[in-house]
């Protein structure tokens, strides 16, 4: 089996706890606005242009048959809907300013660049599936558990949840921590932003919360300005939650402002005309109050 | 560390310090000089012997009211010393240059410059060791100089962990009275150097007397009841070691102070190392506690005032020397942690304090280490990453799982390796017993590749420096190209060692160290001074510049010349003889399209790998000219600068002239691109034996990664990992503010650079400008 692969991170220490090696999924069936790996939403395999690496060789342009690459003066333009044979240009490309944004891996390939790092796991860490929504490509995502688990490998998920019920459960024996997106409580606002509905998600956080894993499950909400961090949307959140395991993990995500950088990267609109600023300790701070006060406990906060 | 803090003593005692101006002194040049010229007749080591104790009794001497440790060998702070017995020539050369030259700047008196050329240069014209050498071996050591540094050239050999625990327990009087009994039974070739014993004690002893002596006077003029009661303690300190062995804790650390200030006016060479002060101080500080002489905090403020000692001696090495060396590092290190002799985890609270020390100081002196092992308890571990965590590159690590059985393949006892310490900056040595001329020569495997390339041309100057085994015209194979860059590794190594020897030869005539031997096991047994081979052991260290390059530059011709056959062997030479014009191209698929030692992959770590194991084999079948094992080790200390200026443009996509890998063990700067854990997967595939002599592994990592005890938890974590590893050594830089603007002017040199962007971490020359200005805007010690 194959699964396509936008990147397979060695050291990762956000996704969890330790060391890990977080691999990330491509594709997702979120469209949210503010999105912080746009370039994980298409499942297309598509190449990349990092202007900064290119020399200017020209050496693409010369190659490409249907003006996938040209040069207009010392800029290079890349048309990424023109018929071309995208990895044969990112091979010839001396400097790797062309390449391409993901790879098909099989689970025998993913098992090894995972393997690697296993003396780091010894100290507590493990292996996170991130992407994209790793659940889009569950089969294979499912194989690459079940397989950590045979080597005793640490395994952790970060998902939108946005999946039937049916295949979480079946990936559930095998995840040892789930953090579990919960961006909107609105639904039309949700369906707004978010591009899909949000019943079926609030199911799965049922699902979970309800299950033997309830423990080990941390439920989490960017703070998007104005899209998501309102007081409304993070006490009716933390309600909802609360109400199903009065314990449950709630952790707060600052935004992001460097999220802007990929959207150069692949040439798509931001969601922000002007880039908000991160919040504030107190702001955060507020944030959390209001998490607490729709019943919520049990907050995380990385301030 | 709760409840103990820095006091004001040691804050304005620092700044000081700080705040001192830096001369270059001829004053003990002087006296030296006016010894030797009245004891000409007498042996070499008396005659060493006199000059020292001449120093000890005239030079001038100063302190400050407010010290609890005291002594220097300058009245002055951070005085770099002119040293005629072991080379003036340069000094002659450069003496107008100190106060502009670009590293390591002294400021001159011009009245100076004239005493010196009229009353100091021209009775040591010839008879320094400087001289002396040029006139025997000058000729062959610079013939080999492209691709051998051959150091101790000019000033004596330091590298050095002396026997503390004897200098505690005996002092100059004990040490003095051992010599004298000796006297009294030994033969007449031991008679000389027992007798420089008895007299350099007798100096050390006038020379503790003298602060004695100082303080009281100070603290006549002293209004302030506790500053007299401090300066008088000082004082008594002193007068009771210059007759009897240390017995308190205050007492200790003076002792052990004098040690290292007479240990440098006897050398004035680089790194005499305490080593494991912490054990060698404990049953002192325990002692005091329980008879409730001295409180945590009054130990904390004891060990802070040695610690700016640690500052006060620098060292002056000629330009070239500064170079390579740069910042005058004087390698007083001091190892903390590890394990007893048998095998059990080891700190005490001294451990801790030192590191507590290192926190409220943050100064480059004592270089400050960490012996870490399998069962390091989290309290020393975790509380090292906070301290690392503050960005002042300390504390360094070094792993016993390595160490131990590599130097006790080596041939030392195991009792002695499970003692191990550290001198200087990553020098591996036992405590106490020890020669190790860990620096006696520098290797270029690159310029020795570039030999192998060109046929015995150097690819910067078309002069021919080596022998001519075929060059990238005549090679069909990669396997030739191998086969001849072996013949040129022979070719130098074989020259290597007779130089080595010539070196040692010449120490061995000319400086004699009586003070160095008494502290050094077995000399005083055997009444044979430390340069002549009276020590337990006797090693000789050569580094290996650089493994990296080589490996990128191997993997770089292999694959892209003789695998796939993308450039012409021919072409490859034209553009390293061109440094790359008009070949940019290639040069980038040379960089961008080969794989890179640092990133965890097999074959490219394996061309490093296996050129390392065949210098340290055939380097293992010589003996120096004491008769111990020669050994390798893999670290630079700023080498990497003046050592890449030497080597042509490179098949690894370096241009001519720039700096080669930093470290040691590290990768080339930017090139490591899979992250941390992938670098030390790399560094792990070289073998532990490689680097019995030392190795150097450098990493940078971002304060915001050590802003909450989560992150000090993983990075204690990667530690642990190291450990498994049996990597030697490590060292962390935390990235600063600066090194963010430089990355952004210099992208090729800082591709690996990570941050934390959005959803994952992202390369940081890879960021949109503004992005780019907005993680320099966050990145400060603020947050931490």
């Amino acid at each position: 089996m194959k699964g396509t692969i936008f990147d397979i991170r060695r050291f990762s220490t956000h996704d969890g706890d330790g060391i890990r090696t977080t691999v990330f999924f491509k594709g997702c069936p979120l469209s949210c606005v503010w999105c912080q790996n746009p370039e994980g939403i298409s499942l297309r395999r598509r190449p990349l242009y990092f202007e900064n690496r290119c020399i200017h060789c020209k050496m693409c342009a010369a190659k490409s048959v249907n003006g996938g690459m040209k040069c207009r003066g010392d800029t290079m333009l890349m048309n990424i809907d023109a018929s071309e044979d995208w990895e044969y240009l990112a091979e010839l490309c001396p400097s790797g300013a062309i390449a391409m944004d993901s790879r098909e891996y099989s689970v025998k390939e993913v098992m090894e660049e995972i393997r690697k790092d296993m003396v780091f796991y010894r100290h507590g860490g493990g292996v996170t599936l991130s992407g994209g929504e790793p659940l889009l490509q569950w089969e294979f995502a499912l194989e690459i558990l079940e397989q950590c688990k045979k080597e005793g490998i640490h395994t952790a998920i970060e998902t939108s949840l946005y999946a039937e019920q049916e295949v979480l459960g079946k990936l559930l024996p095998y995840l040892d921590l789930i953090f579990a997106d919960f961006k909107i409580m609105d639904g039309e606002r949700h369906i707004k932003y978010v591009g899909v509905p949000n019943p079926k998600i609030k199911e799965n956080i049922r699902y979970l919360l309800e299950s033997e894993k309830k423990d080990q499950v941390i439920i989490r909400t960017p703070m998007i300005p104005g899209l998501t961090a309102y007081r409304d949307n993070l006490t009716k959140i933390a309600g909802y939650i609360s109400r199903i395991y009065p314990d449950v993990s709630y952790e707060i995500l600052n935004y992001n402002p460097l999220a802007e950088a990929k959207y150069h990267l692949i040439g798509k609109e931001f969601c922000f005309a002007e880039n908000p600023e991160m919040y504030s300790k107190s702001q955060m701070r507020e944030f959390e109050s209001w998490a607490r006060q729709g019943g919520v406990s049990n907050t995380i906060m990385e301030i | 560390m709760e409840g103990v803090f820095q006091t004001d003593r040691v804050k304005y005692l620092k700044d000081k310090m700080l705040s001192e101006p830096r001369y270059a002194s001829i004053e003990q040049a002087l006296i030296i000089t006016d010894s030797y010229k009245r004891h000409e007749d007498q042996p070499r080591i008396i005659q060493r012997a006199l000059a020292l104790k001449a120093s000890l009794e005239k030079i001038k001497i100063s302190a400050e009211p407010e010290e609890l440790i005291v002594g220097n060998r300058t009245a002055g702070v951070r005085y770099g010393v002119v040293f005629p017995e072991s080379g003036s020539t340069w000094v002659d050369k450069e003496f107008e240059t100190l106060p502009t030259r670009p590293q390591d700047k002294f400021h001159v008196h011009p009245e100076d410059i004239e005493t010196f050329r009229k009353e100091i240069k021209p009775y040591w014209e010839g008879k320094s060791l400087e001289d002396v050498l040029n006139e025997r071996y000058g000729k062959e050591i610079n013939e080999i100089s492209k691709v051998v540094k051959i150091n101790q050239k000019d000033h004596a050999q330091g590298h050095i962990c002396p026997n503390c625990v004897t200098w505690l327990k005996l002092g100059p009087a004990g040490l003095q009275e051992q010599a004298r009994e000796k006297l009294t039974s030994c033969s007449e070739e031991q008679r000389n150097f027992y007798e420089s014993v008895v007299l350099v004690m007798e100096g050390v002893r006038n020379f503790m007397l003298r602060y004695h002596d100082l303080m009281m006077e100070l603290s006549e003029d002293q209004d302030d009841e506790a500053k007299k009661e401090s300066m008088i303690c000082v004082a008594k300190n002193c007068k009771k070691l210059s007759q009897h062995p240390a017995e308190t804790f205050h007492e200790a650390v003076q002792s052990i102070w004098f040690l290292f200030v007479v240990l440098q006016m006897e050398s004035n060479a680089s790194s005499f190392s305490p080593g494991r002060l912490d054990r060698h101080l404990i049953s002192y500080y325990e002692n005091d506690i329980k008879e409730e002489r001295i409180t945590k905090q009054d130990a904390l403020e004891i060990i802070e005032c040695m610690w700016l000692k640690f500052n006060e001696i620098v060292y002056m090495r000629n330009s070239h020397g500064a170079k390579y060396f740069a910042g005058f590092p004087i390698g007083f290190n001091i190892a903390v942690g590890g394990q007893d002799e048998l095998g059990n985890d080891y700190s005490n609270d001294l451990s801790f304090l030192f590191l507590e020390a290192q926190k409220h100081l943050g100064l480059p002196q004592p270089n400050l280490s960490v012996r870490l092992h399998e069962g390091t308890g989290d309290d020393l571990l975790f509380e090292a990453v906070r301290v690392v965590s503050k960005g002042s590159g300390m504390p360094q690590f070094f792993n016993d799982k390595a160490v131990i059985p590599s130097v006790m393949e080596l041939g030392i006892e195991e009792k002695d390796a499970m003692d191990y310490a550290i001198v200087g900056c990553v020098e591996l040595t036992t405590q106490g017993n020890n020669l190790g001329w860990s620096d006696s020569a520098m290797f270029n495997l690159n310029k020795a590749l570039e030999a192998a390339m060109t046929g015995g041309i150097c690819l910067l100057t078309g002069e021919k420096i080596a022998p001519d085994y075929g060059s990238l015209e005549t090679y069909e194979t990669f396997e030739e190209l191998e086969d001849a860059f072996q013949k040129q590794i022979d070719y130098f190594m074989d020259k290597m060692i007779l130089a080595c020897e010539e070196v040692e030869k010449a120490h061995i005539d000319l400086l004699p160290s009586p003070f160095l031997s008494a502290s050094i096991d077995d000399c005083m047994e055997r009444g044979i001074d430390v340069t002549a081979g009276g020590a337990k052991y006797n090693l000789s260290g050569i580094q290996m510049i650089q493994v990296a390059n080589l490996a990128d530059s191997l993997a770089a011709v292999k694959q892209m010349v003789y695998d796939d056959k993308k450039i012409e062997p021919e072409r490859l030479l034209h553009a390293l003889k061109t440094n790359f014009e008009g070949d940019e191209v290639m040069r980038t698929m040379l960089l961008n399209k080969v794989p890179k030692y640092g990133n965890d992959v097999d074959w490219v770590d394996a061309m490093g790998t296996k050129w390392a194991e065949y210098f340290k084999n055939r380097l293992r079948t010589f003996k120096n000219y004491r008769g111990g094992p020669y050994h390798t080790g893999m670290y630079t200390v700023s080498a990497h600068v003046p050592m890449g200026e030497n080597v042509g443009a490179s098949p690894d996509g370096r241009y001519a002239g720039e700096p080669l890998a930093d470290g040691g063990m590290s990768p080339v700067y930017g090139r490591d691109m899979k992250g941390p854990t992938a670098v030390l997967k790399s560094v792990s595939k070289l073998d532990k034996n490689l680097t019995t002599n030392g190795g150097l592994l450098n990493m940078k990592f971002l304060p915001e990664f050590f802003k909450n005890e989560s992150g000090i938890r993983k990075f204690a974590g990667f530690l642990r990992s190291f450990v498994d590893l049996e990597i030697p050594h490590i060292q962390f830089n935390v990235v600063r503010r600066e090194d963010l603007i430089a990355a952004k002017k210099n992208p090729e040199q800082y591709r690996g650079l990570t941050v934390r962007v959005a959803g994952y971490t992202a390369y940081f020359t890879e960021l949109a400008d503004e992005l780019q200005n907005e993680i320099i805007a966050r990145t400060s010690y603020g947050d931490i």
